[in-house]
């Protein structure tokens, strides 16, 4: 249900005042507004800033100077070139292997299907990072540790929620009766599948593909853990520029240079799914 | 040939053709899940003996009696418990106002509550601790009214409690929304009618009827941070830890996998029953989708 039908639904159940319902609203959008925004918003004023010495509460010197810096950093380069690779071959790979098989959750027939389909909960069932650990101790062995294919593999099991589980809903919601339709003036199966199935399931694959590319690229744990120190991916940077980095700008500047194209893609996905759906996507 | 006779064809075709496409993702969830996890509980209960493998619990005893170890463990538990009663309260809250309100505020409570989905956590970090770190923007606004500077909560227990908070809330406010929705307004409307309160219409009508609903919150806010790493890494102290970075600790600086695989299966096992609840509703929200 979206929040607009919750409200109508509520319109019945309100028989107090309206202005103390409206206080309670003001104090709880203040409250969240300093808890959410402020972070954010001193990140975004720090980008921006040249010089700011404490206690001055607004910066002594505005500029684009430290942007200049960033944007020609060596590190800044390899990273981002690492980190989109990882993201487009984790991305690719786990629609390769993922998508298939979505479609044969949804419409085939074959034993074991439930059992198989279920097996994928147990994605769900371990804390993330001791997961992660057993994997590390198996990949210590086979040294794995610090090299790309060894991350790509690890970060494919974590794609698999939404690679899986989106498309699946997806193809079990095609109207069927369009696909037969189709079928009985004569279409083949593969036209079927290419002018029917897909244009209905594509807005559902594009925001599993998205969500896929953009949880990759921002990944911490795993490139952390497996990757670490060999593979440098801009989180793994941004990790660094936390630890020693004296210039606060260089942080500032690279979490707000990686924010804007994370929001857009991420508003996209939830223009394609909706908040509720996208929340069950992440584990809600 | 018939649609009945086409249908019958494919389904045969669809038996191994169907086994096939699955294969790929099937064995990625074998081999790096569910093998791993088997693979780790096997080696910390065993060890080696010339006459073969014989069970032993030393890894645990030694996890149990080793006070670092212990004082980790007692941070985690403690973290989460803070943070799950802080999320569960403030999302209640906030679902409750999202639900009975008319206000024009809900839209912009709501797109502010779920704005941390799209803020990755890395990023968030690095927010944090320029915001509550030394001569972060507190510090920076306590002293411009003249105030005397606040401890930070940057680098203790408080600092990822903050972070994990800010991180958790959209997911955890999404499950009590939909919770909350199955709530009929038809019996608010009743209790209302004969009198009751809005504090006894929450604890006699709502939270019965959303009590598996927070389960379900409270089970996905514990698995989760359990498994945090990168928010308690950053922000939290070095001693104790919590679990996440201490089992990275111990595998990667310390060199003793199974110590490490001994801490990571301690804390499936303390996650296993709110993992039981979160699965369930997992599961039992996909049939639904389905069905």
């Amino acid at each position: 249900m979206s929040v607009r039908e919750l409200r109508q639904a509520g319109l019945a159940g309100i028989g107090s005042s309206r202005i103390r319902a409206n206080w309670a609203g003001i104090a709880i959008a203040a409250l969240l507004s300093l808890f959410i925004l402020t972070p954010l918003v001193n990140v975004a004023i720090w980008a921006f800033t040249e010089v700011w010495r404490y206690p001055a509460v607004i910066p002594q010197k505005f500029g684009f100077r430290f942007w200049a810096d960033v944007l020609s950093r060596g590190d800044v380069h390899l990273a981002m070139t690492t980190s989109l690779s990882l993201a487009a071959i984790v991305t690719a790979l786990s629609a390769l292997i993922c998508l298939p098989a979505s479609y044969a959750f949804a419409r085939l027939n074959f034993p074991g299907r439930n059992l198989f389909f279920m097996s994928f909960l147990t994605v769900y069932a371990f804390p993330k990072f001791g997961l992660y650990i057993t994997i590390a101790t198996i990949f210590l062995g086979l040294g794995l540790i610090g090299n790309f294919w060894g991350v790509v593999l690890i970060q494919l099991v974590s794609t698999l929620m939404f690679m899986v589980w989106i498309p699946v809903s997806a193809f079990q919601n095609v109207d069927r009766r369009q696909e037969e339709a189709a079928r009985d003036v004569g279409a083949s199966q593969l036209r079927v599948f290419w002018s029917i199935t897909l244009p209905q399931v594509l807005p559902a694959i594009s925001a599993a593909v998205l969500l896929t590319f953009v949880n990759t690229f921002y990944e911490t744990e795993v490139a952390w853990l497996i990757g670490a120190p060999e593979v440098r991916t801009v989180p793994l940077l941004m990790v660094r520029f936390i630890n020693s980095e004296l210039v606060v700008q260089y942080g500032a500047v690279l979490s707000l240079l990686l924010w804007v194209p994370s929001f857009i893609l991420l508003m996209l996905v939830r223009r394609f799914l909706g908040a509720q759906a996208l929340g069950r996507a992440l584990g809600a | 040939m018939s649609r009945a006779e086409a249908t019958r064809q494919d389904a045969k075709g669809g038996r191994l053709f169907g086994l096939l496409l699955i294969a790929a993702p099937v064995s990625l969830v074998l081999l790096l899940i569910i093998w791993p996890v088997a693979l780790s509980v096997f080696d910390t209960l065993t060890v080696e003996t010339p006459s073969g493998v014989a069970l032993s619990l030393d890894a645990y005893r030694f996890f149990f009696s080793d006070g670092f170890s212990l004082r980790n463990l007692w941070m985690t538990i403690q973290v989460a418990a803070i943070c799950t009663v802080l999320l569960l309260i403030i999302s209640l809250t906030i679902a409750l106002y999202l639900r009975f309100s008319t206000s024009r505020l809900t839209g912009y409570i709501q797109a502010l509550a779920l704005f941390p989905l799209f803020v990755p956590s890395i990023l968030l970090a690095y927010a944090l601790i320029r915001t509550l770190g030394p001569n972060g923007t507190v510090d920076i606004l306590l002293n411009a009214v003249g105030l005397p500077k606040l401890a930070s909560p940057y680098l203790t227990i408080w600092g990822p409690i903050i972070g994990l908070v800010w991180d958790n809330l959209p997911l955890t406010l999404l499950i009590v929304l939909a919770g909350l929705g199955n709530v009929s307004s038809a019996s608010i409307d009743a209790a209302r009618d004969v009198g009751a309160n809005r504090a006894q219409v929450l604890r006699y009508i709502i939270l019965p009827r959303i009590r598996s609903t927070l389960l379900v919150a409270a089970s996905f806010v514990v698995l989760g941070l359990f498994s945090a790493f990168t928010l308690p890494y950053l922000l939290g102290p070095a001693v104790p830890e919590m679990m996440g970075p201490f089992m990275r600790r111990t595998i990667i600086d310390v060199d003793d996998p199974l110590q490490a695989r001994t801490q990571a299966v301690v804390s499936f096992m303390i996650c296993a029953a709110f993992a039981y609840f979160y699965v369930r509703s997992i599961a039992r929200t996909r049939r639904e989708q389905s069905s």
